[in-house]
């Protein structure tokens, strides 16, 4: 890497139970891959309390996966995810595939494999969150002129889902359906992600989910508060000239050193930050912080 | 004699006439040869049914039915209506097999099944076949029964293959054999097998006899003793279950083999992972667990992991397998090879994986998703059939032969909305076999599902039997869904085989012996235990309304009705529920409600609905015995009541109700053992027979009544509980309220008395386990037995007083619901909710 840029992420969850927790079963996609533009010089999880059993694994995305069990009884989890990568600052720029959206589609790309060997066909079909929705049609026309190459016609969409939805926090959850978020035109940067995969999926375009953080940077004469940072979500596009190329729809920006890239997948499912399984009684409360600093 | 019936033989072709069975159309049937002659292999059974007549059809299917009912095989409750058992019925008929035959199936079922276990391996691992485009990718990469998270397992993990995979054979009518179907994620049937047979074997002990079959129960050992083998290393003794996610009798199918079997049956709910291995939550703690048999589906067994977000199944366990701290069968992720997708696909997939001929094709098969065999499909809509791809819960198969204009025109928009997620396949004109109706004998359509598993010598076993279904009407469609008819699968031998017993065979593995009580299994038999007697209490109060009711026709027809309304007052009382019994006008409505309605909680069906439940959850626990008991008590009160008014309908089911409850908790009380299970049962029986006490005589203390009443009153209370007779040679008197006070609360050597069930109880719960950080329950009832004697001494000294004996049973009251508490908090409660 020529020029680069250092990050230090911390992101902190923490459950408050009004009740006993007698057991927790966790999975967490909290430490980031590495990549061409992206290297990982440290990471550190810690999960209080001291889970009883710990395993880290890769999964089917060759994402780096924690597995973790408390087994005795707790009132509160705290799971603090520290890191610090190393990113090429060089300016990203739209690369040109060389391939029109409505070319002559070949079904071998289903099987063609990746930098890291899955098999495109993952990034191609249909998921639950992100289903062939016909109304998706009504989003792609407009952008659709003949012979347009792939990589000009999604920097478009990026910029439409940029300006026709509205960017509201709370206005989904997680089990929001797209259809909803179409309807709606409002979400957050899970939801504009997923619209543009489905979309592009139904055009045959391998596209993939991916999740990370965002370098936010103060209004001019203002500090930058702690923890005010959040996780975010943004996509990738392959084609066969150009690899995967990032768009980040919820700012309309090809990704560049500010986001710092923790897993992909087929959708926000397959890389949920954290996923738990609580057995005991009571209700939970959750706070979320995250903070990336450039050191 | 023998030379006489040889004199006498029947030609095969005379035979057929004789029973006028002959072939539907031009549709082959397995029981005649192109001529219409009786096949060698069913000559025997035709030849029996020529001796007998036809009308012992009818005898046959008479006894099948009754010996299932009994085993309770067919009985299913109204509110459990969604299983899918429901409808199916024995057929007393087999399919019969002729060893020639029987070989072409097993070599075409061995291979499939080791063609199948190379195409999971595959595809959860390199994925070979996958790139090089032998299959359509969609196929495997949309379907959701393909579990991303279990691929490329590390080695040493605990996944046991396919584990035993079914797979439905059919031929067509120019005699070309089929599979139609293949299951892998817990496939249905197995222990229906293994009940048909046993029952069939019993309507038809002769000709088993004489035709020599194959024998099923070794191929039941085998597995468990693979089972046992593919144990995480170390375990001496591996304890071995079978998961099963159902909540009642919904799928007692299962309940057969575990019952057969001698193998523990647990839900996800018993389970629980710690320290990366898999645990039963027993009474006594937790046990470790070294192979899962799962009868559920794959998808849903880790709720942490799981798409579905209102999975069932165990929190950590795929990584415990992943670890390899336990052993599963199946591999969770096996649904997707189900698809039909890869029918047309197989021979080319068999040739790379085995380098063998496919021997037993596929049906004729297109996948939507090539635009050639769209076309094909759609052209031929409606001779076809339409399955999905992959799970789709919303679509089920569809018959284009069935199909209306309109409807094929909607299936078609349907298909061409989505081609992927659709397959169309040949309808088959499935060959027919013999299956009685009345009084005869006719053809129909016949599936047979076959099971087999590979063993680690790498060798296939194939189940010598299994599950033949038959089509209802004279159709050709046969599903698991319209089936109407199983039937048992009998494989002629060659040579005479022995008789096999099951658990002397199973006792030579090396299992452990399932002696854990499950918490839920203890809650449940708490539970039958308290339903088995509030069930008995509920028919003695109506048994004696209907009694009072008949008597006050020739008597004080005013008075009876007072009479009637205390005790429907008391009843509801008991109880803690509403009356609605107010709202009902006349007598008969009243009565109704107690003996018809099964949403009222005070009701007799309600009550042995919830009774019958409990009892199925815990299928395992009972002796042949108890299960014909409990049959009988649903059986016999659902049966078609004689005509006549209400109360004279209901008076001898109500007096066979009680019968059929009393054999029952007597049987328990001979055969189970005295283990923790038993003790709760009997535990929960004490514990509601005290409520009832408690209840009766607040109830009685608390009441003004006329003197003639209270004497009526007090005599209906010892009917209920039934301790007329010892009241009577006890004291010689008319009852007085003091009297039955004094027997049913005080008397000590009085095994219905109040007293002697305290001591009862303290005894019986010595059995349970010290509870960890809690008081032993069991330490709560000594201090009531002291006061009950205290207040015995004091009555029989002659002091007697309402107000305070009152205050105590309030009291008492009190008690007996903080120790009903606290054993569900020390044995039942682990507290867990998944949030």
């Amino acid at each position: 890497m020529s020029a680069t840029v250092r990050y230090r992420v911390r992101h902190l969850t923490a459950y408050h139970y009004s009740g006993r927790i007698d057991l927790c079963h966790s999975h967490a996609h909290l430490t980031p891959r590495e990549d061409k533009v992206q290297e990982v010089l440290s990471h550190q999880l810690n999960v209080t309390p001291t889970p009883h059993f710990q395993v880290v694994r890769k999964d089917y995305f060759g994402n780096p996966t924690d597995y973790f069990a408390i087994q005795g009884s707790h009132e509160q989890l705290e799971v603090i995810s520290t890191f610090t990568v190393e990113k090429s600052s060089a300016p990203p720029v739209l690369p040109d595939s060389g391939e029109p959206w409505d070319r002559l589609y070949d079904r071998a790309v289903m099987i063609a494999q990746d930098d890291t060997g899955v098999c495109l066909g993952n990034y191609l079909l249909p998921t639950l969150p992100c289903p062939s929705l016909p109304d998706l049609d009504l989003f792609l026309n407009p952008s659709l002129t003949p012979g347009r190459e792939i990589m000009d016609l999604v920097n478009e969409l990026m910029f439409r889902v940029f300006t026709e939805f509205q960017y509201v926090a709370g206005a989904t959850e997680n089990s929001t359906p797209l259809q909803t978020v179409l309807d709606q035109k409002k979400g957050v940067c899970q939801d504009f992600a997923h619209v543009m995969i489905a979309a592009l999926r139904r055009l045959n375009i391998p596209t993939r989910y991916v999740s990370g953080y965002l370098e936010t940077i103060p209004a001019p004469g203002t500090i930058k508060l702690q923890g005010a940072d959040a996780s975010h979500a943004w996509l990738e596009v392959y084609t066969s000239a150009t690899g995967w190329v990032g768009f980040d729809p919820t700012n309309n920006k090809l990704p560049g050193h500010q986001h710092i890239k923790i897993a992909h997948g087929r959708d926000y499912f397959d890389v949920r930050p954290l996923r738990g399984t609580f057995i005991g009684s009571g209700n939970q409360k959750l706070t979320v912080e995250v903070d990336v600093e450039r050191i | 004699m023998d030379s006489e019936m040889f004199a006498n033989r029947a030609s095969p072709k005379s035979l057929a006439s004789a029973l006028a069975y002959t072939s539907q159309g031009n549709r082959r049937d397995e029981a005649l040869s192109p001529d219409g002659a009786v096949e060698p292999e069913w000559y025997d059974l035709f030849e029996s049914i020529n001796r007998h007549g036809l009308d012992t059809l009818i005898d046959w299917k008479t006894v099948a039915a009754r010996i299932s009912r009994e085993r309770g095989l067919a009985y299913r409750p109204a509110s459990l209506d969604e299983s899918n058992e429901k409808g199916w019925t024995l057929g007393p008929i087999p399919w019969i097999i002729s060893p020639e035959r029987w070989a072409v199936f097993e070599a075409g079922i061995s291979q499939r099944n080791r063609l199948f276990e190379e195409l999971l391996k595959d595809i959860y691992g390199p994925q070979r076949t996958l790139k090089e485009g032998l299959f359509p990718a969609e196929i495997l990469l949309s379907h959701r029964g393909f579990l991303r998270s279990l691929h490329n397992l590390p080695p040493g993990n605990g996944v046991i293959g396919l584990g035993i995979s079914a797979f439905d054979v059919a031929r067509d009518s120019a005699g070309q054999t089929f599979v139609v179907n293949d299951r892998f994620d817990s496939p249905f049937g197995l222990g229906l097998a293994l009940e048909n047979r046993t029952v069939v074997n019993k309507v038809l002990p002769r000709l088993f006899g004489r035709c020599g079959i194959r024998r099923i129960g070794q191929f039941f050992t085998d597995w468990f003793d693979y089972l046992g083998r593919c144990a995480p290393s170390g375990s001496g003794a591996p304890q071995v279950v079978i998961l099963d996610p159902s909540e009642s009798g919904q799928d007692s199918e299962i309940g057969f083999l575990a019952n057969y079997c001698g193998i523990s049956r647990v839900h996800p709910s018993d389970l629980t992972v710690r320290d990366g291995r898999v645990w039963i939550k027993a009474l006594n703690g937790l046990v470790p667990v070294d192979v899962i048999w799962k009868t559920m589906p794959g998808r849903d067994m880790d709720s942490l992991e799981s798409e579905n977000a209102w999975a069932r199944g165990t929190a950590g366990l795929f990584e415990a397998i992943r670890g390899g701290g336990v052993a599963v069968a199946s591999h969770p992720g096996s649904e997707v090879l189900q698809s039909p997708g890869f029918y047309p696909y197989l021979p080319k997939i068999c040739r790379s994986l085995l380098d063998e001929d496919l021997l037993i094709p596929p049906v004729a098969t297109w996948w939507c998703g090539k635009p050639e065999a769209l076309s094909h499909v759609l052209t031929n809509l409606s001779s076809m059939v339409i399955k999905p791809a992959g799970y789709h819960h919303d679509f089920s198969t569809r018959y284009g032969s069935r199909l209306s204009a309109g409807e094929l025109s909607d299936l078609k928009s349907q298909i061409m909305a989505s081609p992927n997620r659709f397959v169309g396949q040949d309808e088959l004109l499935i060959s027919t076999i013999p299956t009685s109706r009345g009084n005869q004998l006719v053809p129909r359509g016949g599936v047979l599902r076959m099971f087999s598993f590979k063993d680690g010598d790498n060798t296939t076993q194939v189940m010598p039997g299994g599950l033949a279904r038959v089509s209802n009407a004279e159709g050709v469609v046969v599903s698991t869904r319209e089936c109407g008819e199983s039937k048992d699968v009998w494989v002629r031998s060659p040579i005479v085989e022995k008789p096999f017993s099951i658990s002397s065979a199973l006792s030579l593995t090396h299992l452990a012996t399932p002696d854990i009580v499950p918490s839920r299994t203890g809650e449940n038999l708490f539970w039958t235990g308290r339903y088995a007697e509030r069930v008995d209490v509920i028919s003695r109060f109506a048994a004696r309304i209907v009694d009072v009711q008949i008597s006050s026709f020739s008597h004080d027809e005013d008075f009876g009705q007072k009479h009637e309304k205390f005790l429907l007052k008391a009843l509801f009382g008991i109880f803690g529920t509403k009356n609605p019994a107010k709202k009902a006008k006349g007598t008969d409505d009243r009565l109704r409600l107690i003996l018809e309605d099964p949403n009222c909680t005070v009701s007799v069906p309600y009550n042995l609905n919830r009774f019958y439940n409990a009892t199925q959850t815990t299928r395992e626990e009972w002796s042949p015995a108890s299960t014909l008991a409990i049959s009988s008590c649903l059986n016999e009160w659902n049966s078609p009541a004689s005509g006549g008014p209400l109360e004279t309908r209901f008076d001898s089911k109500l007096k066979m109700l009680q019968l059929n409850l009393s054999a029952f908790l007597g049987l328990n009380l001979d055969s189970m053992t005295r283990d923790e299970g038993w003790a709760l049962l009997d535990a929960g029986r004490r514990l509601e027979r005290l409520f009832v006490i408690c209840g009766l005589l607040r109830f009685l203390l608390k009441t003004k009544f006329s003197e003639d009443m209270s004497t009526f009153f007090n005599e209906s209370i010892l009917y209920i509980l039934d301790s007329v007779r010892t009241f009577q040679s006890k004291f010689h008197e008319t009852p007085s309220t003091e009297l039955t006070v004094r027997l049913l609360l005080g008397e000590q050597d009085y095994p219905r008395s109040g007293s002697n069930l305290l001591h009862r109880l303290s005894h019986v719960l010595l059995k349970l386990p010290s509870p960890g950080h809690h008081e032993h329950p069991r330490d709560r009832i000594d201090p009531w037995i002291a006061r009950v004697s205290e207040f015995t001494s004091e009555m029989e000294n002659g002091h007697f007083e309402r107000k305070s004996t009152l205050a105590m049973l309030d009291e008492m009251q009190g008690f007996l619901s903080a120790l009903s508490d606290a054993l569900t908090v020390s044995y039942f409660s682990h507290a867990e909710e998944n949030i």
